[in-house]
C-alpha cells in the first residue's frame, strides 16, 4: 500500500512503464522503499492566493495587478471570473535526497523522483480542494496550468512566486535560469468560475454543479473525455 | 548600543511587521516593500513612529530584501540608495516621535530570496558578497546593530553573519524560522541553530515568523536551553488563514500579550512581533513587560557538533568518529585523492554512516596535492551526500581556514596541541568560525610519559583558550593513545589521563583508538578491549574504524552495560534475530555458485551483493579480464538490448549496470593485487550546462558509460562553458557529452559547443536532455543527439572504439 494516496501505477508510468508492461518485483520493491523514505522525509508546503480576474480577451488576462500575455492561458481561464496562484514543494529536505541519491545511486535517484512527481501531484490534488473548501459551493476549478504550458511564458514564475512571496512562506525559489529549487514543486494558474457559467464542462471530469453530485453525473458535457462513470 | 546590557536591565522590545502595514497603505502585490523607502518615505515614518511610540526599543529599517539581487541597481535603485533612504526614515521617526528612552535602530537582512548551492543556484561567497553589501550600507548609514531574520537556511544564515562580523563592529542578531516540528526548512533543530549561531558570536539568537507563540513555546524552551546569549523571540499573530484572499491571523493583540508573556516567564529577553502584528500588539506587549527583568543568562556547559540537519552531543554517551576518510596507510584512498576522484571518498562517507558513525573525520592531506583546495572540495561535497558532521583534519592553516568557512554546521577541528605556535595558529580560527576542537596532550617537550604531564597540558590549553574566547565545553582532550608494543605502560598512562581530564578538569575527551596496538598481531581485538577500557574511564568520544564489527560490538555492549542504551533497544535492534532478517531482501536470489550463468543472472536482476560475491567465486576459475569478457559484457548488452527494444525499463537498466559495477569492483582490486590493469577504452567528458542544476541524465548516462570501460570526467551540474573546454584540452579528451534540461538553458548548451568547435574542432560532442530532439540537436551544431543512455554508450563506441 502506497502512503499518502500515492498510485503505484502513476509511478511505474513515470519511469516509462506502459499499461500493458509487467514490472519487476524488485522495481516494486524499491518503488516501496523509495516511497516509505518520502512519506518520512518530505516537509510539503504550500501557498495560494485567489484573485478577481478582470478581463480575458484574445491572448491576454489581465488581473488587475498584473497583465499575462498568453493565447493559451487566456482560453484556460475563458469564462472564470477568478484565479487562484498556487505553488507548492515537497521541500528542501526531499531536495537533498534526490541530490544524494543521484550523486550515490541512480537506479534509487530515478525511482525517488518518480515517487517525488506522484507525491507532489497528488498534494496539488489536495491544496485544490482546500480551495474548493474555502470557496464554498457554487465554483468550479479550471485544470492546472503552469508557466511553460502553451505560450504561458516560463518567464512569469518571477511574478507568480513573489505575487505569492513563496520564498519567505514556503522556501520555493528560482535560480537564475528560472528553474523551481527545490526542484519537486509546482506552480500554477488555477481558473475559478461560477458552475452556471460553464455548461460546457470542467474539462476533466470535475463536479460542476456545487449541489453536491460529486463526480460527473451532474455535468452537461456528456462527450467529455474525462467523464467518470 | 549593547544588547547584552541592555538585556541585563529589562526585557526589550522589537517592533512588529512592516511589510503588511505597508500593503494596507497601498502597497500592491507583489511589488518591493523597500521601494516605499523613496517612493512613500513618510508611510514608512509613520509605521516606525507608530512602534515607537507604542513601546519599542528597537526598530527595523525597511530594508528586509534590500539585497543587489532584488535592486541590481542597474536602470533602478542601488542597495545602497534603498538603505540609505531606509536609514534616513528610520532616523526621522525616531526624531519624530521624541522618546525619552533611548531608542536603537537595526539594519533588517531578510534571506536572499534564493536557494544556496547545491540545493540552489547560488554560490556561499556569493551570498556572503550579497550580505556584504547591504551590511556595509547599513553601517555607513548609521545602524546601531545588525538583525539577521527570518533565516530557514544554516547555510544562508552562516553567510550572513559572517558577512555582519567581517564588515561592520555592530551588535548582530540572528533569528531563524522553525515549522511546526520545530525543524529549519533545511532540517536542522534548535541546537544546530543555537551551536553555529554561538560559535559565530552572534549578540543573541533567537526565533521569528513562521508561527505564533503558543506554536513556538517548545522551540523557545529548546533554545534557551543550549543558548548562552539572550534569545529572541518574535512571533506572527498566530496562525494565518486566508480570507476573501487576504490572509489574517487568529490572534489579537491582547491575546498575543499574554501568549509572550509566557515566553518571558521562560526566559526570553527580547520580544516583538512578525507577520499580521501591528503597533497595537506592541503596545499591549510593552505594557505587559513593563518594569520586568529579563532572567539571566546561564552559560551551558553542552559540546555541540553540528552539520546543516543534525546535532551530535558530545557528553555521558561515547560518540564515534568515522577514521576510514584519511589516506595514512590507505593506498586506494591515496589513489582516489591523486586522481581527484571525490566518489570513492562518498562512497567511504556513505559506508560509515551506514555503519553507525556518529561525525566522520576528513582528511586528505597527501604531499602531491593541492590539501587546501582538496579540503574545501572534498567538505563540500560529503556535506552533499551526509547530514553527519564532519570533523576537519589538517596541520595546514589555510586548510582549516578554508574548509571551517565553507562548513555548514559547526564542525570538530583536528587538532591544536599544547605548542604555543600551534595555538596561536589554531585557535582564533576556533574563535572565529566556532568549532569543537581537539587538543592534543603535546607541546614542545613532545608526548609527556605520564598522565601528570598531560593533564598538565591540557591545563595548559584550556587556559590559552581562555584568553581567545573560546569555551572548555569546545574543548576536547585527546590523552594519546600510543602502542602498548614499545611501551606496555602506555595503555595505562592513556586511560588515567582521560580519567583524570574527566574528573579533575570535567574535560570532554577522545582518543585514536586504534594507535594503541601498532605492531602487534591481531589487531582488532587488543583495539577493542583497549575501546571498552577507555570508555570505562569516561571517554566522550573515540576516532575509530566504524566498520570493524570488533569496535562496534565493543561500543553496542558498553552502552548497554553501562546504562546509556535504554532497555538495550540498540544492542537489540543491532544483534537481535529481527536485525538478521531485515537485510535479507524481498527479492529471490539466484542460487550462489552457480559460475559465469549466476554472475551474469545477478546483473540482469539488478542484485549488487549478489553479483560481487559471484564474481568474487568466479575468481578462482577464470581470469578477471575473462570473467569481464565472457560473463558480464554479454549480460550488460543483453539488459542494454531489452532497454532500446522497450522490454527493460530504466530503474532495471540502473540496477543491473550497478550489479555490475559492484562485481566491476572486486575483480579491479584482484587486477591491482596482481598488478594486472585494464585498458580504459577513452576518456569522456560529461557535464550538465551552465545555468542547469539537474543532472539525473548525465548521471544515468555517467553509470553506463563506466560499465563499459569509458573513463568519465564528471564536472558535475552547471558547468561553464570554459571549464569544460579547459578540461578538454588538458585531458585529450575526444567526446563530450552534455546535458541540458530546459529551454532556459540550451543557449548555455549552444555556446559551449560553439565554444568547443572554435578551440578544439576534433572533439566531439553528443548532447542530451528533457528538451532537446534531433533537430534541435542539429540547429545547434552537435554531433549526435542521444535520446536515451544506451544511445550515448553506442555513440561513444562510434568515436572511441568498442
Amino acid at each position: 500500500m502506497m502512503p499518502g494516496e500515492w498510485r503505484q501505477r502513476e509511478i511505474l508510468r513515470y519511469l516509462g512503464y506502459k499499461a500493458k508492461d509487467v514490472p519487476d518485483p524488485a522495481v516494486l520493491s524499491l518503488i516501496g522503499e523509495m516511497a516509505g523514505v518520502l512519506a518520512e522525509q518530505m516537509e510539503p508546503g504550500r501557498v495560494f492566493r485567489i484573485f478577481p480576474v478582470e478581463g480575458v480577451k484574445e491572448g491576454q488576462v489581465d488581473l488587475g495587478f498584473s497583465v499575462i500575455h498568453s493565447r493559451d492561458l487566456a482560453k484556460n481561464l475563458e469564462g472564470c471570473s477568478q484565479a487562484a496562484f498556487l505553488a507548492a514543494t515537497l521541500g528542501s529536505r526531499t531536495e537533498r535526497l534526490v541530490q544524494r541519491y543521484r550523486r550515490m545511486q541512480m537506479s534509487r535517484a530515478v525511482v525517488f523522483e518518480a515517487v517525488c512527481t506522484e507525491a507532489i501531484e497528488r498534494y496539488c490534488d489536495g491544496c485544490e480542494e482546500e480551495i474548493r473548501r474555502m470557496l464554498g459551493p457554487g465554483w468550479g476549478l479550471r485544470p492546472r496550468f503552469s508557466p511553460g504550458y502553451g505560450d504561458f511564458p516560463l518567464e512569469y514564475q518571477r511574478e507568480l512566486l513573489g505575487v505569492l512571496d513563496a520564498a519567505k512562506r514556503i522556501g520555493l525559489t528560482l535560480t537564475d535560469s528560472l528553474l523551481m529549487a527545490p526542484s519537486k514543486s509546482v506552480t500554477a494558474v488555477i481558473g475559478v468560475y461560477e458552475a452556471a457559467d460553464m455548461p460546457g464542462g470542467c474539462g476533466r471530469g470535475e463536479d460542476l454543479t456545487g449541489r453536491g453530485a460529486h463526480g460527473c453525473a451532474g455535468c452537461g458535457k456528456e462527450d467529455c473525455a474525462y467523464r467518470r462513470n | 548600543m549593547d544588547i547584552r546590557e541592555w538585556t541585563k536591565e529589562r526585557i526589550v522590545i522589537w517592533d512588529g511587521g512592516m511589510g503588511s502595514m505597508l500593503q494596507e497603505r497601498g502597497l500592491p502585490p507583489g511589488a518591493l516593500p523597500e521601494t516605499w523607502n523613496i517612493l512613500h518615505p513618510e508611510a514608512v515614518t509613520e509605521v516606525h513612529r507608530q512602534y515607537i511610540e507604542a513601546g519599542a526599543d528597537i526598530i527595523d529599517m525597511n530594508t528586509f530584501g534590500a539585497n543587489r539581487l532584488k535592486f541590481p541597481g542597474e536602470d533602478g535603485w542601488s542597495v545602497e540608495e534603498v538603505i540609505r533612504a531606509a536609514a534616513a526614515n528610520a532616523r526621522e521617526a525616531v526624531r519624530q516621535a521624541g522618546a525619552e528612552r533611548e531608542i536603537a535602530v537595526a539594519l533588517d537582512i531578510g534571506p536572499t530570496g534564493k536557494l544556496l548551492k547545491p540545493l540552489g543556484d547560488l554560490a556561499f561567497e556569493e551570498a556572503y558578497e550579497i550580505f556584504a553589501q547591504q551590511v556595509r550600507a547599513g553601517a555607513e548609514n548609521g545602524a546601531d546593530l545588525v538583525l539577521i531574520e527570518t533565516m530557514s537556511d544554516s547555510y544562508e544564515l552562516k553567510a550572513a553573519v559572517l558577512a555582519a562580523k567581517e564588515n561592520c563592529s555592530l551588535p548582530v542578531v540572528a533569528t531563524m524560522v522553525f515549522d511546526g516540528k520545530g525543524k529549519l526548512l533545511t532540517g536542522g533543530t534548535p541546537a544546530c541553530g543555537v551551536a553555529l549561531l554561538e560559535g559565530l558570536g552572534v549578540d543573541a539568537l533567537g526565533i521569528n515568523c513562521g508561527l505564533g507563540p503558543e506554536q513556538m513555546k517548545g522551540i523557545v524552551a529548546e533554545l534557551l536551553a543550549y543558548a548562552s546569549v539572550p534569545v529572541a523571540v518574535v512571533p506572527n499573530a498566530g496562525l494565518p488563514r486566508s480570507e476573501n484572499g487576504r490572509t489574517v491571523y487568529d490572534i489579537d493583540a491582547q491575546e498575543f500579550a499574554r501568549q509572550m508573556e509566557d515566553i518571558v516567564d521562560m526566559g526570553a529577553a527580547i520580544v516583538g512581533g512578525c507577520c499580521g502584528t501591528t503597533p497595537a500588539y506592541i503596545r499591549c506587549l510593552a505594557e505587559r513587560c513593563a518594569g520586568r527583568r529579563p532572567r539571566p543568562v546561564a552559560r551551558k556547559e553542552r559540546t555541540l557538533v553540528t552539520s546543516y540537519a543534525a546535532a551530535v552531543e558530545i557528553g555521558e554517551k561515547p560518540v564515534i568518529i568515522g577514521e576510514r576518510i584519511n589516506p595514512t596507510g590507505k593506498s586506494k584512498l591515496k589513489q582516489a585523492l591523486r586522481e581527484h576522484n571525490l566518489d570513492y571518498l562518498l562512497r567511504e562517507a556513505a559506508a560509515q554512516q551506514e555503519a553507525g558513525a556518529h561525525i566522520l573525520d576528513v582528511n586528505v592531506g597527501l604531499p602531491e596535492i593541492d590539501e587546501a583546495s582538496m579540503m574545501e572540495e572534498a567538505v563540500r561535497e560529503i556535506q552533499s551526500v551526509t547530514e553527519l558532521p564532519l570533523q576537519i583534519d589538517t596541520s595546514d592553516m589555510e586548510a582549516m581556514e578554508r574548509a571551517l568557512r565553507i562548513y555548514n554546521g559547526k564542525a570538530m577541528i583536528n587538532s591544536v596541541n599544547g605548542k604555543e605556535e600551534t595555538m596561536a595558529q589554531v585557535f582564533p580560527l576556533v574563535k572565529k568560525y566556532g568549532g569543537v576542537v581537539v587538543a592534543l596532550t603535546l607541546d614542545e617537550d613532545g608526548i609527556p610519559d605520564t598522565a601528570e604531564g598531560r593533564v598538565a597540558i591540557a591545563r595548559k590549553i584550556y587556559t590559552r583558550a581562555a584568553q581567545y574566547g573560546i569555551d572548555p565545553k569546545d574543548i576536547v582532550v585527546d590523552g594519546l593513545a600510543m602502542t602498548i608494543s614499545s611501551d606496555n605502560r602506555s595503555a595505562l598512562t592513556t586511560l588515567e589521563t582521560i580519567a583524570r581530564v574527566k574528573r579533575e578538569l570535567k574535560g570532554r575527551t577522545v582518543l585514536g583508538v586504534s594507535n594503541i596496538s601498532f605492531g602487534l598481531p591481531a589487531r582488532p581485538g587488543i583495539n577493542a578491549a583497549f575501546y571498552t577500557m577507555a570508555m570505562q574511564a569516561g571517554l566522550s568520544a573515540a576516532i575509530i574504524n566504524p566498520n570493524s564489527e570488533d569496535m562496534m560490538r565493543a561500543y553496542f555492549s558498553y552502552c548497554a552495560l553501562a546504562g546509556l542504551d535504554p532497555s538495550c533497544r540498540d544492542y537489540i535492534a543491532r544483534y537481535g534475530e529481527a536485525a538478521g532478517q531485515e537485510n535479507k531482501t524481498a527479492v529471490p536470489a539466484p542460487p550462489a555458485g552457480q559460475g559465469g550463468r549466476a554472475l551474469a543472472q545477478s546483473i540482469r536482476q539488478g542484485l549488487k551483493e549478489q553479483a560481487a560475491r559471484e564474481a568474487a567465486a568466479l575468481l578462482e576459475a577464470k581470469a578477471p579480464l575473462d570473467i569481464i569478457n565472457e560473463e558480464m559484457i554479454p549480460a550488460l548488452d543483453e539488459v542494454g538490448q531489452g532497454f532500446e527494444k522497450g522490454t527493460v525499463f530504466l530503474p532495471q537498466l540502473l540496477m543491473s549496470a550497478e550489479a555490475a559495477k559492484s562485481a566491476f569492483e572486486v575483480l579491479k582490486s584482484d587486477m591491482e593485487r596482481r598488478g594486472v590493469s585494464q585498458e580504459k577504452k577513452g576518456k569522456v567528458i560529461l557535464a550538465t550546462v551552465k545555468g542547469d542544476i539537474h543532472d539525473i541524465g548525465k548521471n544515468i548516462v555517467k553509470v553506463l558509460l563506466e560499465n563499459y570501460s569509458y573513463e568519465v570526467i564528471d564536472l558535475g551540474k552547471d558547468v561553464p562553458p570554459e571549464k569544460v573546454v579547459e578540461c578538454a584540452q588538458a585531458n585529450g579528451v575526444r567526446l563530450v557529452g552534455l546535458s541540458a534540461l530546459m529551454t532556459t538553458t540550451v543557449p548555455s548548451m549552444e555556446e559551449t559547443i560553439r565554444l568547443l568547435r572554435e578551440k578544439l574542432p576534433e572533439v566531439k560532442v553528443m548532447v542530451g536532455g528533457a528538451v532537446l530532439t534531433e533537430e534541435y540537436a542539429k540547429m545547434i551544431n552537435a554531433d549526435r543527439y542521444c535520446r536515451d543512455a544506451m544511445a550515448s554508450v553506442n555513440y561513444a563506441a562510434e568515436v572511441l572504439g568498442q
